[in-house]
């Protein structure tokens, strides 16, 4: 029954706020849950193949996006919840919306993406097959304070796991949680000698490096091999597989590595042999255009700019009349650490309009180069939380162009505190 | 207005790391300075332009610049003629290479140069990559160097900069570029005149002083470079 009242009060809040502002999907699972506190266990129990939670700092939606393409592309029907819809009642607005009139879902297994707190309060309401933990990392913006206590947020998650855990190989707060957990334990990873791109969150505190050297010797399931460009290998269960993906940037070939470990376990054996293949045709709306509405209400627009070609590429779409920009430029290693490709960009699209900010840590870099095209900077805001802030402020069209580091710290920082549109 | 030509060497074969941007800035700082910038491309098999007060030469692949090899070995005589009159030139990377004595690459092959600088480059296994700081009479310069060839100095020759962080010319003697005359050589992209401004305009100075006989500076707000050479003097190597 509250399967059913439930999901028609959800649809029916929903509705209701489609009138007045657009969008809003956390409200009606408010409600619901407030009416009937068991409805998201009630509604995930329908689900044939169970729960699966996805869970860690970084990752989380770009693994559940390959996750969700792996199934579907075996015939398997999947529930997973919005972005930045990862509070419990995010995911009972989801079920109201996925569900039919008369509350049933008719899919095949639900795969979940949650935060840490959340993951610890889901498993209270759920009790999923497996649990996926990516990583635990130091976050700025994060809310929950102290790694150690975000860590213990996991831990609770993976004890709850009914069939099996699977957890990152090179992460020393995961190796120490996964002790307590009595089903087994299967391990995803980076092959040791990439391991100068996977910084673990101990590596950058540079903390009690004993707990780390215990860690590296995990047999791993899955490993990422190596990569050259977008061609990544792949050791899955001892074999090697090579792919060229779509899917750009190193932590995402590691994501992939993470998927691939969830989705042998999901998969019957003879089905699991096709999955580094079809990797290869997962792709990601990463900074395509996606559009976030902040507090305030602005709307922006994330588009990723890595070399002259893509930067040159997005001017000429989003660089017109109008539009306001924000230009991110970071120097990370995986933005490419030399700046001079900025040279080589054809900034005309821009003549005449200039540019809002520029910002990240080569943000006097970016405003430099416009000059000499005779383009104005009217602010050089390194920090990318102020420099958005300042951008939101704006009338009409905003639009952020970024390299990927400075990307990934928005994406982080909208999915937590904006709500995505697109 | 007075015009100052610009001979850019190879800017097809020759253009990895936003070489583009050096002529982008020269051009622009000569137009504030009060002079017009003409600029001639030269590709392989043209002759040299008549009139040349600037000459620029950037970075490539390894392959490309055994392509245009062939290229700078017919027009070294003139180039050498020019750089005997006082005319300035910025050689970087793969052309400051090809301005040496020559380059042995990897597999033991030898690249001929054109011997304007006293030096030699050999390639070698270790590619050196990142953020410089070099100093040099034209105080700190600041790029970033991305080469596997080793270059050495022959005994008289002198150097561009002093390096404080980074390789430069090979990672062993802290030398990096080099300085014949008006003739400058460095391995530092960035590219190195839009963050050195002050090099830059030296550089002017002497086209400009070689060609008219006398100079004079308009001052140019450079407070975007200054904010750009704080954040370089800050980034690791």
């Amino acid at each position: 029954m509250q399967d059913f009242l439930g999901t028609l009060i959800g649809k029916a809040v929903r509705l209701i706020l489609s009138y007045r502002t657009g969008g809003g999907h956390a409200l009606p699972g408010l409600v619901v849950e407030k009416l009937f506190p068991r409805y998201v266990s009630s509604m995930l129990s329908q689900i044939p193949g169970g729960v699966v939670i996805i869970t860690g700092t970084n990752g989380k939606t770009t693994t559940t996006k390959i996750v969700s393409h792996l199934l579907n592309s075996n015939g398997l029907r999947v529930l997973t919840n919005p972005t930045g819809s990862n509070l419990t009642r995010g995911i009972a607005s989801s079920l109201a919306q996925h569900a039919n009139a008369f509350g049933r879902l008719k899919y095949d297994i639900a795969i979940l993406e949650v935060d840490e707190a959340t993951a610890r309060r889901l498993v209270g309401l759920v009790a999923p097959r497996w649990v996926l933990a990516l990583n635990v990392s130091r976050d700025q913006l994060d809310r929950y304070g102290e790694v150690d206590t975000i860590a213990s947020y996991i831990g609770s998650a993976l004890e709850a796991a009914t069939e099996g855990v699977i957890v990152n190989a090179n992460d020393p707060h995961l190796s120490e949680r996964v002790k307590k957990v009595k089903k087994p334990v299967y391990y995803f990873g980076a092959s040791p000698r990439l391991s100068k791109f996977f910084p673990s969150d101990y590596d950058l505190a540079a903390v009690d490096s004993s707990i780390e050297k215990a860690t590296k010797s995990h047999k791993t399931d899955v490993e990422l091999y190596r990569f050259n460009g977008q061609k990544v290998e792949y050791l899955v269960g001892g074999k090697k597989y090579a792919a060229n993906l779509q899917l750009s940037g190193q932590h995402n070939f590691l994501n992939g590595a993470a998927a691939l470990a969830l989705c042998r376990r999901l998969l019957p054996p003879e089905k699991a042999q096709g999955l580094v293949a079809e990797l290869s045709r997962v792709s990601l709306a990463f900074g395509r255009g996606e559009k976030y509405r902040l507090k305030n209400g602005a709307e922006v627009e994330l588009v990723l700019v890595k070399n002259p070609a893509s930067f040159t590429q997005a001017l000429l779409s989003y660089g017109g009349a109008g539009a306001h920009l924000m230009i991110a430029i970071n120097d990370n290693i995986a933005d490419g650490r030399d700046v001079s490709w900025l040279w080589d960009v054809d900034f005309s699209p821009l003549n005449g309009h200039g540019v809002r900010l520029t910002s990240g840590k080569r943000a006097a870099d970016m405003a430099l180069r416009l000059r000499y095209d005779g383009i104005e900077t009217q602010k050089i805001e390194p920090q990318l939380q102020p420099a958005l802030h300042a951008l939101s402020l704006g009338s009409g069209r905003k639009v952020i162009l970024s390299t990927y580091t400075a990307m990934l710290q928005l994406y982080n920082y909208l999915n937590k505190n904006a709500e995505k549109i697109t | 207005m007075k015009e100052i030509h610009i001979l850019h060497l190879y800017p097809n074969e020759l253009n990895t790391y936003g070489d583009h941007g050096n002529r982008l800035v020269l051009m622009k700082r000569l137009g504030w300075t009060g002079y017009e910038p003409v600029v001639h491309h030269h590709h392989p098999g043209d002759s040299l332009a008549k009139q040349i007060d600037f000459v620029i030469g950037g970075g490539g692949q390894d392959s490309a610049q055994a392509d245009v090899q062939a290229d700078i070995l017919k027009i070294g005589d003139g180039l050498r003629k020019l750089a005997e009159s006082g005319v300035p030139m910025l050689t970087i990377c793969g052309t400051y290479q090809l301005f040496g004595h020559r380059f042995v690459t990897n597999t033991g092959q030898e690249v001929k140069g054109i011997s304007i600088f006293d030096l030699e480059t050999v390639g070698s296994d270790k590619r050196m990559i990142g953020n410089v700081m070099v100093k040099s009479e034209f105080g700190t310069i600041f790029g970033f160097e991305n080469h596997s060839g080793q270059t050495f100095l022959g005994e008289n020759q002198a150097p561009l900069a002093k390096v404080l962080r980074g390789n430069g010319n090979n990672g062993k003697d802290k030398t990096e570029g080099a300085r014949s005359l008006n003739v400058f050589g460095t391995y530092l992209h960035g590219p190195i005149l839009p963050n050195n401004p002050a090099f830059c305009d030296e550089l002017i100075k002497l086209a400009v002083e070689n060609h008219y006989g006398e100079f004079s500076r308009r001052k140019i707000d450079d407070s975007l470079s200054e904010m750009a050479r704080a954040t370089a003097r800050r980034r690791p190597y």
